[in-house]
């Protein structure tokens, strides 16, 4: 007996009962579509993630005055520390080749004024170099100059969700704000860059030069950041390095202190968020794997109620030359058909799903295809293994008995 | 020659620890083209003896040769053939595939065999015309009569042109005017050289066979040819 033959058989006997192999596949089916559209959201949120590392600014290395600890999955300052200044910046900037650019950082949250307009929002103080090195761009007008530094003017580049609530629909631009009872004028808008990677919004932003900051805001000499660029991204463990023995030399640490400084690069950011996406395909793994299962069991129950039923089928088909070897072909192929059935239709679900979704729902789901390989293959597996007990119970069946049994 | 050969056959079945004998030492041989009504009450052993003839069931102890081979010892996929090219069953209670069109029907031995005819279809045809039932080729066996599906049945019997038909009971679902009908054909069949072996607890389908061999209690208790003219004479 050929395998056509016996394929013939099988997808007869399940065009036989329709409904039945349908519900007997439904396990798989969703089994299998939910592990396609979990992995597009895992592969979705990823990117999300990578494209926000991305945007704090390419190659950028942080260095947060204090210990910085893990808090809820978040890096937090802990203590004051003032140890950090401008004079540390300059040296990172000077002294250290895989450095291409600083910008020394300070920011307070503070009410913002227009007209009878007020708004809370992040006062930062920083240098020009801020927007290259934290990858801001400008919507329109300009970055503060070196002179506006140098000689601490009140001047502003203000970023989108600041300009809303100030300014509402009207133009910023050389419009003046008050902050601490002093007017600032606006000479630039940064385009909207949208949440950082602890969901905070850095849109809500009022830049000015960071003499200005110093002498009108703040009144101190140190700072709680320097934000610095390496020069490549294979540079930034380089640049890391030097700038930790800078910044201990600098600080005039001795071997026995701890930092009072943290540095946090893209990279780290990255491994750090990589940890929770790979505990989520952990996650992922083991519900495909429990779907699956069930899947599996779905078509074992079917499979055997299947060989119970039609006893007397397998007692004929044995009477008239039937060997063992073909009726175990003939309920495996049944199991492996629905297998398939259910794997396709649940590709076919679970695509359809994630591309309604990207297209209609705004989300960010990104189509896997090792995922849908996997799965073809995890189906036809599934129906084999579970059809294996039901085909061989069946061929065992005495054939005398069988043509017997009502 | 003997067709069938069985030399002190012993079958029993083990059931929780207890050791049922069906048949106790039945030797028995059958002749080409012979016409053999094997007759005793139920649990007699009748359908175990045809299960063992019919190669459904290996005997426990004793030898088995039909047409010169040794059978009583061969694998599943050995007796599987044996089955499929050497004998040809028709069943009391039909057993015919449900849902399944008389053509198909007629057709299934030969999804089994090792070198199947090419035009399985056009003899399928034919036998079903043998029968009578040329116009419900496409009937499935719910949409048949009794009579209809046991004609089928014969059909089916046929298909791989066995030596053997071992027909169990089959007027036992019928009415007696297809029950005549039917016995008219394995009359014709014997005329054709089929050897037919014929199982049933009725004196009278019996009496159509040449031969009567009466198993009591697992044994055969007697084995007489039959006089169809010294019959006919006192009717």
């Amino acid at each position: 007996m050929n395998i056509f033959s016996s394929l013939g058989i099988a997808i007869k006997a399940l065009r036989a009962h329709k409904a039945r192999t349908f519900l007997a596949s439904l396990g798989i089916l969703i089994g299998i579509a939910s592990v396609i559209i979990m992995v597009a959201i895992g592969k979705g949120s990823q990117q999300e993630v990578m494209d926000v590392i991305a945007g704090m600014g390419e190659n950028l290395i942080t260095v947060n005055a204090g210990e910085m600890k893990r808090r809820g999955g978040r890096l937090r300052l802990t203590g004051n520390v003032t140890t950090l200044t401008v004079r540390d910046a300059n040296r990172i900037m000077d002294e250290i080749g895989e450095v291409e650019r600083v910008a020394p950082f300070e920011q307070k949250s503070m009410t913002a004024k227009f007209g009878n307009n007020s708004a809370e929002t992040t006062i930062a103080g920083s240098t020009i170099d801020f927007p290259i090195v934290r990858d801001y761009k400008l919507k329109s007008g300009d970055v503060f100059s070196e002179r506006d530094v140098k000689t601490a003017n009140r001047v502003a580049v203000i970023g989108m969700t600041a300009v809303k609530n100030l300014f509402g629909e009207e133009d910023p631009l050389g419009q003046v704000i008050k902050v601490h009872f002093m007017p600032y004028k606006i000479i630039g808008v940064f385009e909207p860059k949208g949440v950082d990677t602890n969901g905070l919004d850095q849109d809500d932003l009022v830049l000015i030069p960071l003499s200005t900051y110093m002498r009108r805001i703040a009144n101190q000499t140190f700072i709680t950041r320097i934000f610095v660029k390496a020069s490549s991204r294979k540079n930034i463990a380089k640049a890391s390095k030097k700038i930790h023995e800078l910044l201990r030399e600098n600080h005039k640490l001795t071997d026995d202190r701890n930092d009072d400084f943290t540095l946090v690069s893209q990279l780290d950011i990255e491994e750090m968020k990589k940890e929770t996406t790979e505990m989520f395909t952990k996650l992922i793994v083991g519900v495909a794997g429990i779907s699956l299962l069930v899947g599996g069991i779905g078509i074992l129950a079917v499979m055997l109620i299947s060989v119970k039923e039609r006893t007397r089928e397998i007692g004929i088909r044995r009477a008239v030359g039937a060997t063992r070897k073909d009726i175990v072909r003939q309920f495996l192929y049944e199991s492996l058909i629905i297998g398939f059935l259910g794997g396709g239709l649940g590709v076919a679900l679970g695509v359809g799903l994630t591309l309604g979704l990207t297209h209609w729902g705004n989300w960010t789901l990104i189509l896997d295809l090792n995922s849908i390989w996997v799965a073809s293959w995890a189906c036809a597996g599934i129906g084999v293994l579970f059809g294996v007990f039901p085909a061989i119970k069946a061929s065992k069946l005495d054939p005398m008995v069988a043509l017997t049994t009502e | 020659m003997n067709l069938i050969e069985m030399n002190s056959i012993c079958k029993s079945y083990r059931n929780i620890g207890f050791e049922t004998k069906v048949l106790k030492d039945v030797t028995l041989h059958i002749k080409e083209g012979d016409y053999v009504g094997i007759i005793g009450p139920s649990g007699a052993g009748k359908s175990t003896l045809m299960a063992i003839m019919g190669c459904l069931a290996q005997p426990t102890s004793g030898e088995y040769i039909l047409d010169g081979e040794q059978v009583g010892k061969l694998n599943d996929r050995k007796l599987s053939r044996v089955r499929n090219e050497k004998i040809g069953f028709v069943f009391q209670a039909f057993h015919l595939l449900p849902g399944v069109s008389a053509l198909e029907n007629v057709t299934l031995p030969l999804v089994y065999a090792k070198n199947p005819p090419g035009n399985i279809k056009e003899r399928a045809r034919e036998l079903l015309a043998k029968v009578g039932l040329e116009h419900r080729l496409h009937h499935t066996p719910g949409q048949l009569s009794g009579g209809e599906q046991q004609r089928v049945t014969i059909a089916r019997s046929l298909i791989s042109d066995p030596r053997i038909i071992l027909a169990d009971e089959p007027t036992g679902n019928l009415d007696s005017k297809n029950g005549i009908e039917t016995m008219k054909t394995f009359d014709s069949l014997v005329k054709e050289g089929k050897t037919i072996i014929l199982i049933t607890h009725d004196q009278e389908v019996a009496q159509h066979a040449g031969r009567i061999i009466s198993i009591l209690d697992g044994q055969i208790a007697s084995d007489s040819e039959v006089n169809h003219e010294a019959q006919t004479r006192s009717l």
